[in-house]
């Protein structure tokens, strides 16, 4: 099974899994009458199971894709993905008990370290500067100028 | 309603209102100039400042920011020769061959008043046919919207880009988590898992954001460190008189404008198939009826005007749903109904009965918002290209972080911005298996309004079905709905292909 094959049976078997699922959770829904909460929930359930079975069988029965014609060429840097991922996990982790501002330099500071690109040089002072700048920013403009109260954390003190 | 539009202009020629247009205007245009900021992230992250403001001032701003961001995708289009939105992929087939030329500064000068003609013919439109529309839409029933609603949520999904199944289940899947939370007519809790913060469901803002600002910065992510600096065009504007280009260059370009603000509008009005396809029919058309269709691609002016005049055109095109009937055409369309949702005020036939003075300064604000455009675009060029050299690893987590205050704010809940991280890694997945995610917004609002209505539908006919066939508008919406997907897997199965479909695959 060639690349592009391959991903649109794992397209359709997801798809196919994401409607099992939610048929699933409809069935846990209580029945009043053959019209009532759970209806539509049904309606839709099949018709996600049935586009899900659609895409794997058109997926199966796809042709062979040519190999000249498959794309060449780095491929996605899924690391870097992974890398900001974890860095938003963990940003919003920490918000409310570390607080808006510190929680916010840390991540800009992290997360322009993790996105620089590789032909580029790695400027702290200035990354630094501009996440503090940032986050400080945003949230005295949010606080006081849009009554938003961001979650101050450690920095409980400040007005 | 010119006494209407007149209060319309006075509330917008308010001091406070007239700088948040021009801020709009400028944001706007720098968030469409710049490859990877779209007008949906424009307005998502300035939705959190108008919390604090009234209707007027919050959605004067909203659509200042819409009117930028879609013209704003000109500038790199030229400059950069890679469109800065979807709206703007045909403007680089003459764009950068005018900029080779040495003709930049009269291509920007050409998009940027054909523009400001599509946007002025749509908002035209939209002030003639939306009141009308409304008066029409105020005698239907729960029949007729849920027939529409189908309809819609049809439409889009089979309309756009990639394959019909992959566009139904996006869409399904949108009307499937739209179910989250408390039922109509029965109350019953569905899908909250015991979770209090489920019980009201998602928000269509945080859904919004994630599915399509923090899917971006992860996508961004994959490539952005092997990047390599892009070269930005230099233009001068020295010795440039007026936009650039002569009057009867202007003169000559007016059937052409007509003909593409048109299929911007008309095109615009459908739900599903906005900016993004209208400018490039327009440029096929404008080919296609050019005396010399040879020049086209080499860098001539007419295929700059067709694709600028008709994804401007798009923008009052998508507002006439929006307002008369409260259905988004696109995300764009989808963030404004969440603005208008977080100031109270439910767009549909009512608002123009309920809230006329509100619609008709929303008017002002377009027309207003427009001629800024036409101003600060051309003569502030200078400050905008010296923007597209902003490096993206330092732009994309600052707006990371406007995007976690933007959830936070609506209810001051972690519960949101939990949410938006949740919903960003189902839009890469959409991005990484090439599933529309236009449908599945639109699947997530029409879904509640389709449900409810079907519900209070069988309860008006008692329980018959045949009410939704019998009642003329219902029956001939669902009927084309039918339609759509007969024709559609009619043209799959013959393995036709559109000059445009062919053009936004590749």
């Amino acid at each position: 099974m060639d690349g592009a094959k391959k991903r649109e049976v794992v397209i359709g078997a997801a798809m196919l899994v994401i409607g099992l699922a939610y048929l699933y959770l409809t069935t846990n829904l209580p029945r009043k009458a053959f019209i009532d909460a759970a209806f539509v929930p049904y309606l839709l359930a099949a018709a996600l199971c049935l586009l899900g079975a659609l895409q794997l069988l058109a997926a199966w029965r796809q042709a062979p894709t040519d190999a000249k014609t498959v794309a060449t060429g780095a491929g996605p840097d899924y690391l870097t993905v992974g890398k900001t991922l974890g860095l938003i996990v963990g940003y919003i982790a920490i918000l409310e008990w570390v607080g808006f501002p510190l929680a916010t330099v840390a991540y800009l500071y992290l997360q322009f370290l993790v996105l620089t690109p590789l032909e580029q040089r790695v400027s702290h002072g200035r990354y630094l500067l501009i996440a503090v700048c940032a986050a400080t920013l945003i949230f005295v403009v949010f606080r006081h100028g849009f009554d938003l109260l961001l979650p101050a954390g450690l920095l409980d003190f400040i007005e | 309603m010119f006494e209407l539009l007149l209060s319309g202009f006075g509330a917008v020629f308010s001091l406070n209102i007239l700088v948040l247009v021009t801020l709009g205007v400028a944001v706007g245009i720098i968030f469409g100039a710049v490859p990877g900021l779209t007008a949906v992230m424009a307005i998502a992250l300035c939705l959190p400042l108008t919390f604090t403001m009234g209707p007027a001032a919050g959605l004067s701003l909203l659509v200042a920011l819409y009117i930028g961001a879609t013209s704003g995708g000109l500038i790199a289009a030229i400059l950069l020769k890679i469109p800065g939105t979807p709206s703007s992929i045909a403007t680089t087939f003459d764009g950068g061959p005018m900029m080779d030329k040495g003709e930049g500064i009269k291509a920007l000068g050409v998009g940027v008043v054909f523009s400001f003609f599509g946007t002025i013919f749509s908002i035209a439109a939209l002030i003639f046919i939306a009141p009308w529309l409304a008066k029409v839409a105020l005698s239907f029933g729960p029949h007729e919207y849920f027939g529409i609603a189908i309809f819609s949520l049809t439409l889009i999904a089979t309309l756009s880009s990639g394959s019909m199944v992959k566009g139904l289940f996006a869409g399904a899947i949108g009307f499937a988590i739209s179910t989250v939370g408390i039922a109509p007519v029965d109350a019953i809790r569905r899908f909250t898992f015991g979770l209090p913060n489920l019980n009201s469901g998602f928000d269509l803002l945080v859904v919004l954001v994630g599915v399509f600002a923090i899917a971006e910065i992860i996508k961004v992510a994959e490539a952005v460190r092997r990047e390599h600096k892009t070269a930005v065009g230099q233009v001068s504007m020295r010795s440039i008189r007026g936009f650039g280009f002569s009057l009867k260059e202007f003169f000559e370009q007016i059937p052409n404008a007509f003909r593409s603000a048109s299929i911007g509008l008309g095109i615009g009005i459908l739900p599903g198939v906005g900016a993004g396809t209208s400018n490039i029919v327009a440029y096929i058309a404008a080919k296609k009826r050019s005396k010399h269709p040879e020049r086209f691609g080499k860098g001539c002016i007419d295929g700059i005007v067709a694709p600028e005049t008709a994804n401007n055109a798009g923008i009052g095109g998508a507002m006439i749903p929006l307002l008369t009937l409260g259905i988004p055409g696109d995300a764009v369309t989808a963030i404004l109904l969440g603005g208008f949702m977080i100031h109270g005020i439910q767009p549909g036939p009512m608002l123009f009965v309920s809230q006329g003075e509100l619609v008709y300064t929303i008017f002002a604000a377009l027309i207003l918002a427009s001629v800024l455009m036409l101003i600060l675009e051309f003569y502030g060029l200078r400050l905008f290209v010296k923007l597209l050299a902003v490096p993206k690893h330092i732009l994309l987590p600052i707006i990371m972080v406007l995007c976690v205050v933007g959830a936070f704010g609506l209810s001051s809940r972690i519960f949101d911005v939990w949410a938006i991280v949740v919903f960003g890694l189902l839009g890469y997945g959409f991005v990484k298996g090439g599933i529309p995610a236009a449908p599945f917004i639109i699947g997530f609002i029409l879904g509640p309004m389709a449900e409810t209505n079907f519900r209070r539908g069988l309860m008006l006919s008692d329980g018959n079905f045949m009410g939704f066939l019998s009642s003329p508008i219902s029956g001939s919406f669902l009927g084309l709905a039918i339609a759509v997907i007969v024709w559609h897997l009619w043209v799959a199965f013959r393995g036709q292909r559109s000059k445009a479909a062919e053009i936004l695959r590749t």
